[in-house]
């Protein structure tokens, strides 16, 4: 090797390995091992079922409950507490909604309780990370967990929950409750649909979705086939039986992707607006979904 | 078996965790993007580690990844390219030696990513050259041409600069 390449290469020997390095690296590792491709499963359909039998409609008296006097919006998100840490280089932030006012109390202190647990989780978890870097020298960390409520009419009410983890880079998760006000239970995505062939319809049409929008705009990169010849992963099958989904104001069924679950980590959370003609035939009615 | 390629992925990643981050730093030329391809590059490889088949080609498979999240990243940055303090104080002349190294680490930098990947690859990760075909999924002539042109490029580049200083 000649004198050049040999200062070249010692240039480059000597970029500067960041002390983080080594908590981002076991970190992702934790975080992936025994995936084997196959995606997790997202909770919420389990609980759900305790619900649909719990039905119990009286909006009279509700309203008279609420100090909201506004029939279908009586139902409110609010902020019940927050966690915060402040330690030097390494600060957390978490928001925990509350829902309030909805006549089924079963739904809803079963839905505020795993709101709450959840949050819990978030912390101690922060906590042993915190020390866990703090004994390998410490280093930047951040984590910021809320909620957004994405639709709030008359009828639905979706809040979706996030989190947010800075450690050297950042990943988002996405969690979300789609909550049917009228007749106060939890809409589960298998529940909207008379059997499962809503999977390949909405798993096509997101496939379909994914090529057109990587065909319009080459900045936009999605883990399909045929468009990652390249790309040593596999690519984005099916959805989950029970994957994150909520309903958007307009009655659409919107189906959510977390950060890399489909596609590179800069491409973000992902959402795919399913056009109801996709599905109209799986559907068991046009209450939620128009 | 997958099991035990999932062990031997993880043993390698963390074995080489520091050759992968300068690998994926010469590309993003940032610290935290550095980080955010670590991130990404084990995420994809433990999720699709069934699709490694042959035991031997570990090493070149995972730099595959590397090289490609580096380079998505890179088309999806392209317009716009913050530097961060350590970027900048390394692009400062701050001492004569240092300023040398910089004008050849500049006609690295210059290369295009076909003929620097190769030349980081063989030189500096000291990669063989199948190793290096199988990285970048081409035959073994082109990668030898790639090495070729890009030495070539690199010291007609330094070749022209020393000349003006002689001036």
């Amino acid at each position: 090797m000649n004198e050049k390449l040999e200062r070249l290469k010692k240039q480059y020997e000597n970029i500067t390995i960041p002390k983080e390095l080594d908590f981002v690296v076991e970190k992702a590792i934790r975080k992936n091992k025994g995936r084997h491709g196959i995606k997790r499963l997202i909770g919420g359909g389990v609980a759900a079922a305790l619900f649909i039998t719990g039905i119990n409609t009286s909006p009279t008296f509700a309203n008279s409950m609420s100090d909201v006097p506004l029939v279908g919006s009586i139902v409110k998100v609010l902020t019940f507490r927050e966690f915060n840490v402040h330690d030097g280089t390494m600060e957390a932030n978490i928001k925990v909604p509350v829902i309030k006012n909805l006549e089924n109390k079963t739904l809803e202190s079963t839905l505020n309780k795993k709101y709450l647990d959840e949050s819990k989780k978030l912390y101690s978890d922060f906590q042993s990370e915190m020390e866990e870097l703090k004994q390998k020298g410490g280093g930047h960390m951040g984590m910021d967990s809320g909620y957004v409520v994405k639709t709030d009419n008359d009828r639905i009410l979706a809040i979706g929950r996030y989190v947010v983890n800075t450690v050297g880079s950042s990943s988002t998760t996405f969690k979300y409750d789609t909550v049917d006000k009228k007749n106060q239970l939890l809409i589960t995505l298998p529940s909207l649909f008379k059997d499962d062939s809503y999977i390949p319809l909405i798993s096509e049409n997101i496939k379909k979705q994914m090529k057109e929008q990587m065909k319009k705009d080459p900045n936009k990169v999605y883990w399909v086939e045929s468009a990652m010849d390249d790309v040593p992963v596999t690519p984005f099958q099916s959805i989950d039986k029970n994957q994150i989904f909520y309903i958007n104001d307009h009655g659409k069924l919107v189906i959510v992707f977390n950060k890399y679950d489909v596609a590179p980590g800069y491409m973000g959370v992902l959402e795919f607006t399913i056009p109801t003609a996709v599905i109209a035939n799986d559907l068991v009615s046009n209450e939620y979904i128009k | 078996m997958n099991d035990r390629v999932e062990k031997r992925l993880i043993h390698f990643i963390r074995e080489n965790k520091e050759n992968i981050y300068r690998l994926a730093f010469s590309y993003v030329k940032n610290e935290q993007n550095a980080l955010d391809i670590i991130q990404e590059s084990i995420h994809k490889a433990l999720s699709s580690s069934q699709s490694l088949k042959s035991e031997g080609s570990l090493k070149s498979w995972f730099y595959r990844i590397v090289v490609n999240t580096s380079l998505d990243f890179l088309r999806k940055q392209k317009r716009l390219q913050p530097m961060d303090d350590q970027t900048l104080e390394l692009l400062a002349p701050s001492s004569e030696d240092a300023y040398h190294d910089i004008d050849l680490e500049r006609a690295l930098d210059e290369l295009p990513h076909t003929l620097r990947t190769v030349i980081i690859l063989r030189y500096f990760e000291d990669l063989k050259i199948g190793e290096i075909a199988e990285v970048l999924n081409e035959n073994i002539n082109t990668v030898k041409t790639r090495l070729y042109q890009g030495l070539r490029k690199l010291r007609l580049d330094i070749g022209e600069e020393s000349l003006e200083e002689v001036q």
